[in-house]
């Protein structure tokens, strides 16, 4: 970080805790409109519920279509907040700080969005989900199979969603004493108060969140790089359909789900930058950084996805070779490949080698819903062209229509995430309060001739 | 520390740039007995190699069954040696300072690239030309038209290029280096010096050239290193045997490659330590980085590992069960898991401890594992592959798969193929010696730079360490 | 026990430091004082003690249930219920291996959260003097001792510059 601001206390309290303490005027109007959308989805799947399966554009072949497509997106985006948060934490990155927070709130509501996106939706039925995930024989002493990817799934998603979530209410300790210490009313001093357990800011206190952040970081990696290697396997350790059976799929995923998730949360910037009025706290050096951090990540996911390829067509097979002309030379699927393949790296990436670009906000928000456009068209177009050409009898290829159904409740997760983010501002603050003062008690010079180079105070 | 060792008497002041500069080109200017000790040692150890490859060609080059070994320890330095460099060019990236006394120890082993190359060369005869309709990473669309010694031909261009950019690389970083020992010495050291230093006068000019050279010739490295891993690990190896689709393979190999070149680093580190008397800069911070680094990167050695295996293990199909078969569980299984246990066991099971991961000994005896590790596990890699039947041998379709009775029992090394495993560790070690007779092993400028960046102050009742970030 | 507390409040951190030397001078234990901020500052800079902390031991702890519930739970699921699918063992270990894996990080984890609440002393019921303008900015030196004690730490803190002190 070049520049760097040294704040008053009062100030960053005053500043970060406008959106909890008091409310912008857009926010009741954002929520009722995000609300709408989300009840729409739930409408939607009422009449699924009670219409059955059908509605939706699925049938032999194409089992899986939006739902599943957007499971691995909301996984993918879930990503970020790790690597933000903890990667960016274990190597002492500094810019991190005004981020972590709004990362790390944006997995746990992009888990619960998968969660709605698939598992808890698309299967036939719905209510008995549980029964075949949960160890336990509710019927006729029939337990579940651990031999499938899908038992695999929950077991990672929950672990990630517990540790996610753990890991925001320790991080948000601190911040939560100063709530407490600023709240009016009746019932809010007294909520805060017992959450934040009575902190008080001794240095044990202090050392232990210094600990925790790490500890906690280094064994949530682990689980992160697991909950997308495990949904991965969902589709690579079938032998049926071609285009999955990859030994690649899991970094592939990973290294997807980093670009899209660190985009995602390039777009949460800006937007915190515009909404809240944050500028002074999110600056160009941040986008610079993320924007630099994007073009390595995306750089590695191309060369997964040009292994991906090269691999594919490595074995000469019939039916591989079918698949992967149906994905890149037939209608609708050119168009979206070639859609795919700009909005995910081609346009971006050259965009991103200029720092003229990469400290733009307006620029950054826009390549970084590209990025996320094309990165959710990558899982549309490794499942639905599979499942099109899944069986070697040409007489049972088929395509794919998503209904109005499918629709709505692929717009809902996204209302989801979104009216999440709102409601969580509303309640703690977004950027974390001690983080932006422990940055700036560390912050000092390093005087060199006439420069003067910033520096950070290494205990 | 800096001020721990200026605060000795009858120590030059290692916190001044004067004091940093006499104390490194005092250490890189005298060898001592123990250095010669060693050359003579890995000189010999290299002249077996050199008897055990005589024997080896009296073989010929068409049966590549037998030269497994060979291409093993081929595979063993591109990993290890070759990858090295990597713990420079990563940290120079991420403007750590920690990397300063260690970096041009890494880039000394581009170097030993170059003895590699060498090594490669018989390579090329002992694998066979495309004619025998195995599958290659240069299909073209249409198999038939493809020249058939494409493997060859782009691996050594590959192969070439990496050695180039580290050579070029080492060069551009030791500019200053060698102005210095142009200006300090005398004697055949002061005229390569003058030949090689190209006019270094340390204009800003000259230090903003190097400082973007080295960047570039840093990413170009690393690319080119990948390239390599994804060349030699596929048409070198995997395409040896019918029916082994993995994907993943090219990252595995490249991703060892990081591990092991992380973990001959440390191990380089330690001697330099030990037996160069760099006690003053490389320190416990290099150890234990370092050491942080190598336990993620054991790791991901078991993820990429796991990935792999999990597609293959699940589905059953009959040419990847003859793959795990041959290379896992079958005649292998003992090399296997020593690989698992070394690479991956012993440094999650001992690195998770405090005392032994910030210590100075502990990284580098880990380092030591993952070594030994990497060694088998490229043993296992490739004496298996390349005692597979050739593809047009009955046992093999070469449109099918390996069949599971075409796995023999495994190849064991004879004494051609022990001369030859002594003699390329021996001559890799031997020539990284002989070259920090010519080039410092510590970086001279990029230790004086860091006394710029490095502050020393007290903060209220506490001493704290101020870094400076460089643009 | 009739313990009390007092809380002096002080704008910068070498007058803070200043205090604890010289509660510490007249002969109060390092039990009966600590220094509250609102933001973390560099081990030492007030003179402090290094806080010993154990919290090392609870990862382990956790990770240890977590994998036994993971075998028994694998085991145990599949043993009750034998059904081969896909030409796969019945107790295989690669997938055990994942759910094991799961249940290890999960229990790892949960312990350690429980172990940074416990280790910080949290939940605290006995808040003490204690001042809103701590998350300000100000630097607060809070010392908890018997009633008749407490007079002399007023004493002391006033004389070294407190801007305020208030009883808890």
């Amino acid at each position: 970080m070049q520049d760097h601001i040294q704040i008053d206390h009062k100030d960053i309290n005053r500043d970060l805790l406008s959106g909890v303490l008091g409310t912008p005027s857009w926010w009741l109007g954002a929520v009722v409109f995000l609300t709408l959308v989300f009840l729409a989805g739930i409408g939607a799947f009422g009449y699924m519920l009670n219409k059955g399966i059908g509605v939706t554009g699925l049938n032999r072949p194409i089992m899986w279509g939006f739902f599943m497509t957007n499971f691995v997106f909301w996984i993918g985006i879930s990503h970020a907040g790790i690597m933000i948060s903890a990667i960016l934490r274990l190597t002492q990155a500094e810019w991190r700080r005004p981020i972590t927070r709004a990362a790390e709130v944006m997995t746990v509501f992009s888990l619960m969005a998968a969660l709605m996106a698939a598992p808890l939706v698309h299967v036939g039925r719905p209510w008995r989900a549980a029964l075949w995930v949960f160890p336990y024989d509710f019927a006729r002493g029939v337990w579940p199979n651990i031999r499938s990817p899908f038992i695999w799934d929950p077991s990672a998603v929950m672990t990630y969603l517990t540790a996610s979530s753990l890991f925001v209410f320790v991080a948000l300790l601190p911040d939560l004493a100063v709530i407490r210490d600023r709240a009016t009313g009746k019932w809010a001093p007294k909520i805060y108060s017992a959450l934040c357990m009575g902190w008080r800011g001794t240095p044990r206190q202090w050392k232990l969140q210094a600990l925790a952040g790490i500890l906690l970081s280094a064994l949530v990696l682990p689980v992160f790089v697991s909950v997308h290697s495990i949904v991965s396997w969902d589709f690579a350790v079938n032998i049926g359909v071609e285009g999955w059976h990859s030994t690649i799929f899991a970094p592939y995923f990973i290294i997807g789900a980093i670009h899209s998730g660190v985009s995602a949360v390039a777009m949460l910037m800006a937007v915190m930058v515009w909404l809240w009025k944050l500028d002074k706290y999110i600056r160009p050096d941040h986008f610079d950084a993320i924007g630099r951090l994007l073009i390595v990540v995306a750089t590695t996911w191309f060369f997964f996805f040009f292994l991906e390829w090269v691999f594919a067509l490595y074995t000469l097979e019939g039916p591989e070779l079918a698949l992967r002309e149906l994905q890149v030379f037939q209608w609708p699927y050119i168009f979206l490949f070639i859609l795919f393949l700009m909005t995910a790296y081609f346009i971006p990436v050259p965009l991103w080698l200029f720092k003229k670009v990469r400290r733009s906000i307006p620029l950054m928000f826009f390549t970084t819903v590209l990025v996320n456009v094309g990165m959710w068209l990558e899982r549309f177009l490794i499942i639905i062209p599979g499942m099109a050409r899944k069986t070697p009898l040409t007489f049972d290829w088929g395509t794919y229509h998503p209904s109005l159904v499918e629709i709505l409740m692929v717009a809902s997760t996204f209302a989801w995430v979104a009216l999440g983010m709102l409601l969580f501002s509303k309640v703690f603050p977004l950027i974390p309060i001690f983080d932006i003062k422990e940055g700036m008690v560390f912050r000092d010079e390093v005087k060199i001739g006439r420069r003067t180079i910033p520096a950070s105070i290494r205990e | 520390m800096a001020s721990e060792s200026a605060a000795q008497p009858g120590k030059l002041a290692l916190d001044t740039p004067v004091g940093v500069i006499r104390d490194l080109l005092g250490k890189y200017q005298k060898t001592g007995d123990a250095y010669w000790r060693a050359v003579a040692l890995f000189g010999v150890l290299f002249a077996l190699g050199i008897i055990g490859f005589i024997m080896r060609l009296s073989d010929g080059v068409s049966d590549k069954a037998v030269w497994g070994y060979y291409a093993a320890m081929f595979a063993f330095i591109l990993t290890t040696a070759q990858a090295a460099p990597m713990v420079a060019i990563a940290t120079r990236l991420t403007k750590a300072h920690w990397r300063r006394p260690i970096s041009r120890a890494a880039e000394l082993w581009t170097i030993v690239g170059l003895f590699n190359l060498i090594l490669f060369i018989p390579l090329l005869w002992v694998l066979p030309s495309l004619e025998d309709g195995r599958r290659s990473l240069w299909f073209f669309g249409n198999v038939d038209d493809i020249p058939i010694y494409s493997p060859h031909i782009w691996a050594t261009l590959a192969l070439v290029f990496l050695v180039i950019a580290g050579l070029m690389m080492l060069w551009v970083s030791c500019l200053p280096d060698l102005a210095t020992i142009r200006d300090n010495s005398s004697g055949w050291r002061q005229r390569w010096a003058k030949r090689l230093a190209f006019q270094w006068r340390g204009t800003s000019a000259q230090w903003n050239m190097q400082h973007h050279r080295l960047g570039i010739l840093g990413a170009f490295y690393f690319m080119m290193l990948v390239f390599v891993h994804f060349l030699i690990s596929v048409d070198f190896l995997m395409a040896l045997v019918p029916g082994w689709i993995d994907a993943l393979f090219p990252a595995t190999h490249a991703a060892n490659a990081l591990q092991a070149g992380a973990a001959t680093m440390l191990l380089t580190l330690f001697f330099l330590r030990q037996f160069g008397g760099y006690k003053d800069y490389i320190t416990l911070d290099q150890m234990w980085l370092l050491g942080k680094i190598l336990f993620a990167l054991s790791l991901l050695w078991f993820w990429f590992w796991f990935s792999s295996f999990i597609i293959l293990w699940y589905g059953k199909r009959p040419n990847e069960q003859a793959v795990l078969e041959l290379l896992m569980i079958g005649p292998y299984l003992p090399v296997f898991m020593a690989a698992f246990i070394l690479n991956f066991l012993v440094p999650l099971f001992t690195m998770i401890w405090n005392p032994l991961r910030k210590s100075l000994w502990g990284p580098p005896l880990i380092a030591t594992s993952v070594i030994i590790g990497t060694f088998f596990d490229r043993i296992r890699l490739y004496v298996a592959t390349y005692t597979v039947p050739g593809i047009g041998d009955p046992a093999v379709d070469k449109h099918g798969a390996l069949a599971m009775d075409a796995i023999t029992k495994a190849n064991l090394p004879d004494l051609a193929d022990i001369f030859i495993i002594v003699g390329v560790i021996g001559g890799s070690i031997l020539v990284f010696l002989l070259a920090t007779r010519i080039i410092p092993s510590v970086s001279i400028w990029e230790q004086r730079e860091l006394l710029l960046y490095k502050v020393h102050k007290p903060f209220h009742r506490t001493e704290v360490m101020v870094l400076g970030k460089r643009d | 026990m009739n313990q009390r507390s007092l809380l002096g409040l002080f704008t910068d951190e070498d007058t803070a430091a200043d205090a604890l030397d010289a509660l510490q001078a007249e002969g109060y234990g390092t039990k009966e004082y600590e220094v509250l901020t609102g933001t973390p500052y560099p081990e030492g800079t007030f003179g402090e003690a290094e806080p010993i902390h154990k919290l090392f031991r609870w990862p382990l702890i956790g990770a240890a249930c977590g994998f036994i519930i993971g075998l028994i739970l694998t085991t145990g699921t599949q043993i009750a219920y034998p059904l081969v699918t896909g030409g796969k063992p019945i107790l295989g270990i690669p997938p055990m291996a994942i759910i094991m894996y799961e249940g290890t990080m999960l229990g790892a984890i949960l312990f350690t959260v429980v172990g940074i609440i416990f280790e910080s002393r949290l939940p605290r019921l006995f808040m003490g003097a204690y001042d809103t303008r701590i998350t300000e900015g100000y630097i607060g030196v809070a010392v908890t001792t018997d009633e008749e004690r407490l007079g002399k730490a007023e004493e002391v803190l006033r004389r070294v510059g407190a801007e305020d002190i208030t009883r808890g």
